[in-house]
């Protein structure tokens, strides 16, 4: 094919044979993990407003009833089923809630009891049993044990400055700030250098015994550049907030529409960590988070059908406000689901109430559903990957039925 | 055609041949007087297939400094493999004059606490890449490279940035040529080792402690006899009772290694089959060794491993039994197994069948351009990039050899050879037009022509010598030709060996 003629075939025209040679595989479903760094206020996100107790052990930060004309707007929750309601910052979740796009699960957590923020979102991240620690992440183990042992170029990507601990010990990972990252060269033009590599990988030495897996390796990465190099960064007006958090899910969005081969990404949103006047800063925070993951959901259009985000924190925050109009660390808080395969529209929870007596000492929400029972759910339902035991070792998990 | 300015610029300092600065410059100076120079005179090859003086190079070691494989053509290759199982008769002080300044590779585990851990893990990388891609003791070399996948410790886990570098001064230097039993026995006492896989909180029920059977189990699975290896469950809780009592101190004597009576359970062991009787104490840790060295299933993992590693992801059986063979004759001696290997048949004909893993793509293409290397920054940081920091494998099983997991990472091989010939990586440089001249070949594209071959072992077959033809052809060539060495580089010709 690539004879003596080479030296007179143009460089685009060599390009388009190499690139042409493969058929085009896609993977199944697109992975998006967020993680919310520091302890999310899973009853400040989602206010189970209708709990008599909640207004008591939240005075000051707790969400009124929908319906509290004395209230003013900004404290008052946005319906969801009668029992909870969203933070108002979160209201650009809405349609995607009303869509049936998006599943909230209530009262989850680890069975770590630790209530340091790196310990426990080490162990949340490797997912390791409590008398079983992983040293890699699920996600790592999820994608080294699915059917089907071909990996990708750039099937696991986090939009992070190092590699999330969800991912360590994954195959063909890559940690990159910006997908800008991933180009040929230090900047001038590689245009003639990347033609000739699809040459060479066009063709690979007789003399390798991995030619024919190393060729298409090879053509795999530079369709990949090729493609990332033209699509545009978001769809105009789709309207990503202005934060790195937006920016990464617009990165997201470039690359589930760019590259066929990416099965994971994972992006995170710190800061929430808040022992000190919450309503200083959290409210922005779930505006970021919500208009990023609405944008998001416009972005993609269609694609939606093939991508299931999951909103995760390392633990949830004390029932009852501290001296300082804040929350200290605590236990159960909430989960999101947003994708193409969520029975949306609902609170999945085993509410375990806010009674003292229900409360887990000094004051916490309880876990009442465990947050590999979710991650379970979505990688042995949504991903089809029936080795679900060795993704979380020494975990039996309980289906709850949040994808269809 | 080339023209005059391109023949200039192929010739002179405009490529890139920008010298490390300072106090590195003056250290690399002194070694290259000290021999580790690239040759005044090179011999681009003719053959067309594989060498296997190269292919020998390539293996077992990490590929030809320039002059390497004249030099093994001409004493042979069974006369290489014996100087390089006998590692103290090959004079090394150029290699060793460039390691001299990283002074906490010298420092006992203990007073190791009193360094910043990220300068221990720097200091202890650099000097792993110096020792690789200088030292002429290669084969030592890339068996301290297998070791450290073998006996796998993640610097990242508790004190083990603070350990890691006793264990490879004391552990898996020392023994990495010798016999396995010791090796075993060094690992087994590893302060690194007992941090990293919880040996020091293995105490003895019998005495009110906690046994924890995370080291015996890879003692078991990973260290000696495989997963398949005929062990079961109750084999490591009994391999875990022989070790407990093992700990590593802490307070002012931290990181040393500490045998706590109180902590060993005393009673009889039975592991795969064989007693050791009550009472051992720590003597049970050598009866165990010898239990599990002297099952057969150790030595056909060990040859399994080693065969897959130097010959081929699927090693031919009957290599494996041979080698299997002489190790459980031996009981163990890790230099015979190696020569069972290098002098087989099986070994020639593999020639081209392996994929780098990009430790191994990295060091061999600074090596055969003769490079001028710190060991930090951007080499190092290339590594991350494709996957293989040292020491950082996350699960004790080590970095994977077989050739699968690593074909994602060929964009930051590419991006790695480009910054590397252009001059953009910090810590590294390369001196072409050196190499070209040495290589005898005219500046432009003879010299381009030249280093192919040269970074190959081998002529360029047709394809490979149209693509770099019709690249030479481009503007883009013309604007950096240096690229042409970054396209071989890149080829797949350069990613197996």
């Amino acid at each position: 094919m690539l004879g003596a003629s080479a030296a007179r075939i143009g460089r685009r025209d060599l390009l388009r044979i190499a690139l042409g040679a493969d058929p085009r595989e896609r993977t199944d479903t697109v992975l998006v993990t967020v993680f919310l760094g520091g302890g999310a206020d899973g009853l400040h996100l989602v206010a189970p407003y209708a709990e008599p107790r909640y207004q008591v052990l939240r005075p000051n930060l707790g969400l009124r009833a929908p319906d509290d004309a004395r209230a003013p707007l900004d404290r008052r929750a946005l319906d969801l089923d009668g029992r909870f309601g969203l933070h108002p910052r979160l209201a650009p979740l809405l349609p995607a809630w009303r869509a049936g796009e998006l599943a909230i699960v209530h009262a989850v957590g680890s069975d770590d009891e630790t209530r340091s923020h790196f310990e426990a979102t080490d162990r949340m991240e490797h997912a390791g049993a409590k008398d079983q620690p992983a040293a890699d992440g699920w996600l790592a183990r999820h994608l080294r044990t699915r059917p089907g042992a071909s990996v990708g170029a750039l099937s696991a990507v986090a939009i992070a400055t190092a590699v999330p601990e969800s991912l360590r010990g994954a195959p063909s990972m890559s940690a990159v700030e910006s997908i800008s990252d991933y180009r040929l060269g230090g900047g001038s033009a590689c245009g003639a250098f990347a033609g000739a590599l699809a040459s060479l990988y066009a063709r690979p030495s007789r003399r390798s015994a991995v030619p024919e897996r190393l060729g298409a390796a090879g053509r795999q990465t530079l369709r990949l550049l090729e493609r990332l190099a033209t699509v545009p960064v978001a769809a105009p007006g789709v309207g990503y907030p202005d934060h790195a958090f937006g920016r990464a899910l617009a990165q997201v969005a470039r690359l589930v529409a760019a590259v066929p081969s990416l099965e994971v990404a994972a992006v995170n949103l710190g800061n929430w960590d808040s022992h000190f006047v919450q309503d200083g800063f959290v409210p922005d925070l779930m505006d970021v988070l919500a208009r990023g993951l609405a944008a998001f959901r416009a972005d993609l259009g269609e694609d939606l059908a093939r991508v299931e985000v999951i909103v995760m924190t390392e633990f949830g925050r004390r029932a009852y406000e501290n001296g300082s109009f804040g929350t200290d660390h605590g236990r159960g808080s909430v989960m999101l689901a947003l994708g193409g395969g969520v029975a949306g529209g609902r609170v999945v929870t085993d509410w375990p109430g806010l009674d003292e007596d229900r409360l887990v000492p000094p004051g916490d929400l309880a876990v009442t559903i465990d947050y590999r029972d979710v991650l379970a759910e979505l990688v042995g339902r949504r991903l089809g990957n029936p080795h679900v035991d060795s993704v979380f070792p020494g975990f039996v998990p309980t289906l709850r039925g949040i994808w269809r | 055609m080339t023209e005059r300015r391109d023949v200039l610029r192929l010739g002179g300092a405009a490529f890139g041949a920008a010298a490390l600065a300072g106090c590195d410059g003056f250290w690399s100076r002194v070694s290259w007087a000290l021999g580790a120079d690239v040759p005044e005179r090179l011999e681009a090859p003719r053959n067309a297939d594989p060498d296997p003086a190269r292919h020998l190079l390539d293996r077992a070691g990490f590929g030809p400094w320039p002059g390497d494989v004249e030099r093994v053509r001409r004493i042979g290759e069974a006369a290489w493999i014996e100087e390089q199982l006998d590692p103290n008769s090959i004079d090394d002080a150029a290699c060793e004059v460039r390691t001299a300044r990283i002074d906490s590779i010298h420092v006992p585990a203990r007073a190791a606490f009193a360094w910043r851990p990220e300068v221990l893990e720097e200091q202890l990388v650099a000097f792993t890449l110096l020792q690789a891609i200088y030292s002429r003791r290669q084969l030592q070399e890339v068996m301290v490279h297998f070791w450290s996948d073998h006996f796998n410790v993640a610097i990242g886990k508790s004190l083990c940035r603070q350990l890691k570098t006793t264990d490879d001064r004391e552990v898996i230097r020392p023994h990495a040529l010798g016999g396995f039993r010791h090796l075993l026995r060094a690992s087994a006492l590893s302060p690194a080792m007992l941090v990293y896989l919880d040996g020091r909180a293995n105490r003895a029920a019998t005495t009110g402690g906690k046994p924890n059977e995370n080291y015996a189990r890879e003692l078991l699975e990973l260290h000696t006899l495989g997963v398949n290896g005929g062990y079961s469950q109750r084999d490591v809780m009994e391999a875990a009772r022989c070790l407990t009592g093992w700990t590593v101190r802490e307070g002012w004597t931290a990181g040393s290694v500490a045998f706590d009576p109180l902590a060993h359970d005393p009673g009889e062991k039975v592991v795969l089959g064989r007693t050791i009787p009550a009472g051992g104490g720590e003597a049970d840790l050598d009866r165990l060794i010898d239990v599990v060295v002297d099952h057969p299933s150790c030595s056909r993992f060990l040859a399994r491993k080693l065969c897959r590693f130097f010959v081929a992801d699927e090693p031919p059986p009957g290599l494996v039994d041979a080698t299997a063979g002489e190790l459980a004759r031996t009981g163990g001696e890790i230099a015979i197994a190696l020569r069972t290997i290098l002098l087989s048949d099986a070994f020639r004909a593999s020639a081209g069948k392996k994929l780098k893993r990009p430790f191994r793509f990295v060091v061999s293409a600074l090596r055969a351009l003769g490079a001028d290397v710190t060991g930090r920054e951007g080499v190092p940081a290339a590594l991350v990039s494709m996957g293989q920091a040292p020491f950082h494998h996350p699960t004790p099983d080590g970095y994977p050899e077989h050739a699968e997991p690593w074909l994602g990472t060929l964009l930051f091989r590419w991006n790695f050879a480009l910054a590397l010939v252009e001059g953009r990586l910090p810590g590294a440089s390369v001196d072409l037009p050196r190499l070209s001249r040495a290589l005898g070949a005219e500046p432009g594209r003879d010299a381009a022509l030249a280093l192919t071959r040269h970074l190959l072992g081998r002529e360029p077959d047709d394809d490979e010598t149209n693509v770099v033809l019709a690249y030479l052809e481009t503007a883009e060539w013309r604007e950096h030709p240096e690229r042409a060495v970054a396209l071989v580089l890149s080829s797949p010709g350069f990613q197996s060996c």
